[in-house]
């Protein structure tokens, strides 16, 4: 430890052996709620020796809220050079070091552009201010770029958010037009040195800070990736003093000109079902627009916002997978954002990222484009899990919008593992038809029923009963066809053989009954008696055919005469139509 | 075996259609706003399920809520029926043990729709055991989606009578086994339903009171059995243990008079049991004298317990008059319009349903006679008891309907097979035409229900009353969601220990949208807590400030609808606020003081000064004189009432708007602190030391 931060001090003290800032811009812009810093910086090898990098310095009191810094070179596809944080030996404040991709040789010149970002830095002044006030803020810096390096020549530009200013630090005389205030050019400037500047001035711009959020990504294999952000929102500019008028607020257009009524929320292209929920339910002020190249939400909270005032609100959204999702084999990259626009300018002052990988992932490795706390993985269970997801948690405090970019997650998976939930769907299913089917086939009685075993018993002999009298009553029919054929023909064997065969089948067919009868009556149903009773009436049946057939037989011999005959047969088949119906209403009592 | 599994099949596919449909219809609030909690009770109900399935079973039992009935607090586990509660909570647990991850809200909200399948379920078997399966499918039908119930259990409608109804008719349906059988094993079977009732809703006292007033008329028509003797002293032992168990119930069932019908009942069933037992054994002279010396004894003990008891049920009713509960629109008695809106053909129906059981009678249909009888009785006392009605109803048209239908479509089916197999049958061509007529005209009037049953659902019972929609005259649809604006501002930028004044019916909403202290709320068992902030409200402001100081409130809640005209807002309910501050406080308040001297109820220039200078007046129209709406009426036009308002030059002294919501339905008010005291004179404070130091809080008699 003491080796290494010894081994720092020599390297710090080594690179700003030489350098000098030969030429500097640096521009303020204090348009927003955020302080955003360039220094367009002209370096130069003073020295003897080539030079490996160089340190750039941040002031004690601007440092803490530092959210970004970024080194470029001066054309605009360069890339950034690799920074690292060390220490001065001597200076209060916050040091970088930056790696040159090539060496500056002695007498070298060299551009580069560095690019910070500040967060709560400008701070209301009065705190707290009524709903028909402006808001005012103060802003305290530096007049000279802190720097190890002495400077030979610098400006400094600040652009502010209104043309009003209450007052701001004069040195050097500076210009002040419109919104922009020029300090400069200061000459000869030495390392480190400081200068307090100070500006006052009305800064009405949404001075909204996401004090946490949280968020969410669950990846499927199954083609969808679902983001949800839950997100605590507070309004970090001077406070609400005294009431809010609605009245006012609706009648008067700068009434609350500092209050935030809603702001837009870039979603990537592809984002579908998107909501905009909190605890106690959907959002309803709010409007969603598909643009070409991105999904708009215009978030408008429940309330307007005023300074101090806070909401919290969960928006989501479900993603194709396959844009963000690359394989090779069993090998996966998730390669998406970590931290997605919320708002233009925004400040996150804490955020969580939970990346819920598919059940079965293995060999987890995260690439995050700048370091970020990792906490401990998590399982995370829903539908149809066993096992449970991982699910890798990081944090990372003060983000800006310059720290929206991609992290990559690798992770290997088996496909095979992909058939697991449908096939425990399958699984439950086919249990639960299985306990159906059982409990419908299998008799578990303890003890045995007598009566419905009876009851079956008696049933099924009823049924055949039925069928046994049906039969007779078609034999009489067949019986009277044979008649009408004789009456035709005369054919008297015919009429014989058919009179016998009656005969034979209706005394089975009577016998068969009166056995089923005896059988109701063993099992003791009062059944029995109206089969008997079906018997009877069938006897008298029997008897009425037998007479119809006689009287056929008469006719045809010539012994009766037509007339007779034919009212006769009236009063037989009468006589017959009345009983078949008693005999139809005891079947249909059975 | 075949025919009986096609049946069974087809059985099964209606119920799983009836239950389907009345799941549905019940879905119309969550397809046109959201999966969200309705109205007011609802709110309370899914903060406790909230706080069941955060916090564990015990700890809701113990649950002690200190924001509800600022200073009392409420004992929420001792005051609730917790059946519902814990029905969700155990639901919710089940789903998240199997890794179904559904919240606690959607839960709660699809709990009624999914009961009210179980509810077809239970009335189809009762109706079985009454008449024959096929009256049990038409009466599962139109239980799923008869408008009288479906107002208890649409989607988001979180109540007690959601569940209550299943129970209800499930417990009915197991006594009518019960008796049926004899058995001991329905008769617990029934018990348990029953608990599950007591523990679910008030409502079980008219299951306590039917089955014994069901054995009582069964005694009186001589149709004791040992089946019935069994069923019962089961049923009132094992019930009575079991619902004794619930702790808001206690040691009501043997101490109430609600309850000592059961009683009664029972021994007097003992006392009939045991003479029947004695008549086999005596001879005739003594079993007179044993009889003579019974029956006065019986009637010493029946007349020293119903002297005891201070009220009888029936003075229960006289309570409407006490003026907090008969501002509740659902304590009104029932109009004729509303009992054909609710169950429409149905109410025609049911008689004849109810007359082909009597007709044709049996222990179990004396059962549905009395249910239906007193069922009718009840719905006529008050709008609510509407529901205990409309399963009964379902049945016994049920009934009617299918009974029809067997005569005119039943006997041509049975009777096809025997036409075909001999000539003799006579074919009664003459009466086809007049049953198709017939059945034609019946599937006319059903199909004319189960329009209407849409009909009601989509448009009276599907709104979730916290978010208003308003329609455009292109179609489009507004969403006017002040209350919850309101109160997640309330939830957001409050003190979390921040106590809310406002009318009793917006406390649950605010303990469960606004997670906020509130002073009184819809479980109004503390009427002079309820009076002491109707006299707030409509007092004048320094009045009503020393009032507030005293309740420590901080902020005060109205609805105020003038600018939309919504009409169900707190200056419409206002008379009921005066009426009740008048009740506990009548020396400060007087109703008549709010009319004018005709006698009416005014806002604007006529109405009365101290109506125009009360705080609700004040809270409602402050700042809204300067507002014009439009072009075609003054400023200060409130569209509620049509008046121009009579105060508009409304200046508050100890209040402070503190939030107005965009339709300025919600206003909230900051009830300021008390301001720095002047410096006093070395003199005066020596005076004054004494006194000074007295806490408020003590004395509240000064303020009144």
């Amino acid at each position: 430890m003491q080796r290494s931060l010894i081994a720092c001090f020599f390297r710090a003290s080594l690179c700003a052996e030489g350098l000098v800032n030969e030429d500097v811009k640096r521009t303020l812009d204090l348009s927003s709620h955020l302080a955003k810093i360039t220094a367009e910086i002209q370096l130069a090898n003073h020295g003897a020796s080539r030079v490996n990098g160089f340190t750039l310095a941040l002031e004690a009191e601007l440092a803490p809220h530092l959210a970004f810094i970024g080194v470029k070179g001066e054309e605009e596809e360069d890339e950034s050079l690799e920074l690292k944080e060390t220490t001065v030996h001597g200076q209060s404040g916050k040091f970088f070091e930056a790696q040159l991709p090539s060496s500056l040789a002695p007498g070298a010149k060299l551009r580069v552009k560095v690019e910070t970002v500040f967060s709560h830095v400008l701070k209301p002044f009065p705190t707290h201010i009524t709903q028909a006030e402006r808001q005012l803020v103060v802003f305290q810096g530096n007049h000279y770029l802190y720097s190890p390096y002495p400077t030979r020549s610098q400006t400094t530009r600040v652009r502010l958010a209104s043309k009003t200013v209450e007052s701001y630090t004069k040195l050097g005389n500076p210009t002040k037009s419109d919104e922009t205030v020029e300090y400069g050019p200061f000459k000869d400037v030495p390392p480190f040195s400081q200068d307090a500047m100070k500006i006052h001035y009305e800064n009405n711009t949404p001075f909204l800070s996401i004090s946490s959020i949280t968020r969410t990504v669950e990846v499927s294999h199954w083609g969808n990736i679902a983001v949800e952000e839950t997100i605590d929102l507070r309004h970090t500019g001077a406070y609400l003093k005294g009431p809010f008028s609605r009245y006012d607020y609706q009648r008067q257009s700068d009434s609350g000109i500092s209050s935030v009524k809603s702001f837009k929320t870039i979603l990537p292209a592809s984002a579908q079902d998107v909501y905009y929920r909190d605890e106690i339910g959907n959002i309803s002020t709010s409007h969603l627009q598909v643009l070409d190249d991105s999904v708009e939400v215009e978030i408008r909270p429940r309330f307007p916002l005023f300074g101090g005032w806070k909401t919290h609100y969960i928006v989501g959204y479900n993603l194709p997978s396959y844009e963000y999702l690359y394989n090779l084999g069993d090998q996966y990259a998730l390669k998406l954002r970590l931290v997605d626009h919320v708002y233009d300018d925004q400040v996150i002052d804490q955020l969580t990222v939970k990346l819920i990988l598919p059940e079965g992932a293995r060999n987890i490795h995260m690439d995050t484009p700048y370091p970020i706390t990792r906490s401990q993985d998590e399982l995370h269970y829903t539908y149809l899990d066993t096992f449970g997801r991982p699910v890798l948690v990081a944090t990372k405090n003060n983000l800006v919008e310059q720290h929206i970019q991609d992290v990559v997650v690798h992770y290997t998976f088996n496909k095979i593992l992909m058939l697991q939930e449908p096939l425990l769907v399958v699984g439950a299913f086919y249990i639960l038809f299985f306990t159906v089917i059982i409990y419908v086939r299998l008799d578990f009685s303890i003890t045995k029923d007598p009566a419905a075993e009876v009851r079956m018993k008696v049933a099924s002999i009823t049924e055949q009963v039925l069928t046994l009298v049906n039969k007779r009553l078609g034999l009489y029919r067949h019986m009277d066809e044979v008649v009408n054929r004789y009456k035709q023909t005369r054919d008297t064997g015919a009429l014989n053989s058919g009179r016998k065969t009656l005969e034979a089948e209706h005394r089975t067919l009577s016998n068969d009954i009166s056995a089923l009868q005896a059988r109701l009556k063993s099992e003791g149903s009062d059944l029995a008696e109206k089969v008997g009773e079906i018997q009877k009436l069938d006897n008298q049946l029997k008897d009425l055919v037998c007479r119809s057939c006689q009287e056929a037989e008469r006719l045809v011999a010539g012994k009766v005469k037509k007339d007779t005959y034919i009212d006769s047969d009236k009063t037989l088949s009468g006589k017959r139509q009345e009983l078949v119906s008693r005999i139809d209403s005891l079947l249909d009592a059975l | 075996a075949s025919v009986s599994g096609f049946l069974s099949l087809l059985s099964f596919t209606i119920l799983f259609l009836a239950w389907l449909a009345g799941f549905s219809s019940r879905l119309f609030a969550v397809i046109r706003f959201e999966s969200i909690i309705h109205e007011f009770d609802p709110w309370f109900n899914y903060r406790s399920t909230h706080h069941l399935s955060t916090n564990g079973f015990y700890e809701f039992l113990n649950w002690f809520d200190e924001r509800a009935w600022y200073p009392l607090g409420r004992i929420v586990g001792g005051t609730v029926y917790p059946g519902l509660m814990v029905t969700a909570g155990l639901i919710h647990y089940i789903l998240n043990l199997l890794h179904v991850t559904v919240h606690i809200r959607d839960v709660c909200v699809f709990l009624a729709p999914v009961f009210s399948g179980l509810t077809a379920v239970s009335t189809f078997l009762l109706t079985r055991e009454l008449w024959n399966q096929g009256a049990g499918l038409l009466a599962a039908c139109f239980i799923a989606i008869v408008p009288g119930y479906i107002s208890r259990s649409v989607a988001g409608s979180f109540d007690n009578e959601g569940i209550a109804i299943f129970a209800l008719q499930f417990t009915y349906y197991l006594w009518v086994k019960s008796v049926k059988t004899g058995s001991v094993f329905w008769t617990i079977g029934c018990c348990l339903s029953y608990f599950y009732m007591v523990s679910a809703w008030g409502g079980y006292v008219f299951i306590i009171n039917l089955i014994p007033l069901h054995v009582f008329v069964l005694l009186l028509m001589q149709r004791f059995s040992r089946r019935l003797y069994i069923a019962y002293s089961t049923f009132y032992i094992v019930g009575l243990v079991l619902s004794m168990q619930i702790p808001f119930v206690g040691f009501q069932p043997i101490r109430t008079s609600e309850h000592m019908a059961a009683a009664g009942v029972f021994a007097l069933l003992q006392a009939y049991a045991f003479l029947q037992y004695l008549k086999d054994r005596l001879t005739r002279q003594e079993f007179q004298t044993l009889f003579f010396l019974g029956v006065s004894l019986a009637a010493g003990v029946v007349f020293l317990t119903l002297t005891k008891p201070s009220l009888p049920p029936l003075l229960r009713y006289a309570k409407i008059h006490i003026p907090i509960i008969a501002s509740v629109s659902e304590h009104q008695p029932t109009t004729w319009v509303s009992f054909f809106f609710d169950l429409h053909i149905l109410v025609c129906t049911f008689p004849a349903g109810l007359w082909f059981c009597i007709k044709n009678i049996n222990d179990e249909r004396v059962f549905v006679a009395l249910y239906a009888i007193s069922a009718v009785y009840f719905a006529g006392v008050m709008v609510r008891l509407m529901l205990t009605l409309t399963p009964v109803v379902c049945m016994l048209s049920a009934i009617a309907f299918s009974s029809v239908f067997e005569h005119y479509l039943g006997d041509d089916m049975k009777r096809e097979n025997p036409i075909k197999q001999h000539p003799f049958y006579p074919v009664k061509n003459s009466s086809v035409y007049s049953k198709l007529i017939v059945t034609m005209l019946m599937l006319m009037l059903l199909m004319m229900f189960a329009v209407h049953c849409t009909w009601v659902t989509s448009n009276a019972y599907s709104s979730p009353s916290v978010v208003l929609a308003s329609y455009n005259h292109d179609g489009s649809r507004n969403i006017l969601d002040d209350f919850r604006e309101a109160y997640y501002w309330l939830r957001q930028n409050t003190d979390e220990h921040a106590r809310v004044m406002s009318w009793w019916d917006y406390g649950y909403q605010i303990a469960g949208m606004a997670n906020r202290t509130t002073l009184v709320d819809n479980n109004t068992w503390n009427n002079s807590h309820i009076a002491l902030v109707g006299k707030a409200m409509s007092s004048n402001e320094s009045a009503a400030y020393e009032i507030m100081k005293s309740l420590d409130v901080d902020y005060v809640l109205i609805i105020f609808g003038g600018v939309i005209g919504y009409s169900g807002d707190d200056i419409n309910k206002f008379l009921w606020m005066v009426r009740i501050a008048e009740g506990e406080h009548p020396k400060d308040i007087r109703e008549s003081d709010y009319f004018t001297p005709q006698g009416e109820f005014r806002v604007d220039k006529a109405g009365s000064p101290t109506l125009l200078n009360c705080l609700m007046y004040k809270m409602s129209y402050y700042r809204f004189g300067e507002m014009q709406l439009d072009f075609r009426t003054p400023p200060g036009f409130d569209r509620t009432r049509n008046a121009e308002i009579g105060n508009k030059d409304i200046r508050l002294k100890h209040l402070e708007e503190a939030f107005t919501s965009e339709h300025w339905l919600v206003r909230i008010y900051r009830v300021k602190k008390q301001e720095n005291r002047q410096a006093l004179d070395h003199k005066l404070r020596n005076i004054a030391a004494k006194q000074k130091y007295t806490s408020k809080k003590v004395l509240p008699s000064r303020f009144h």
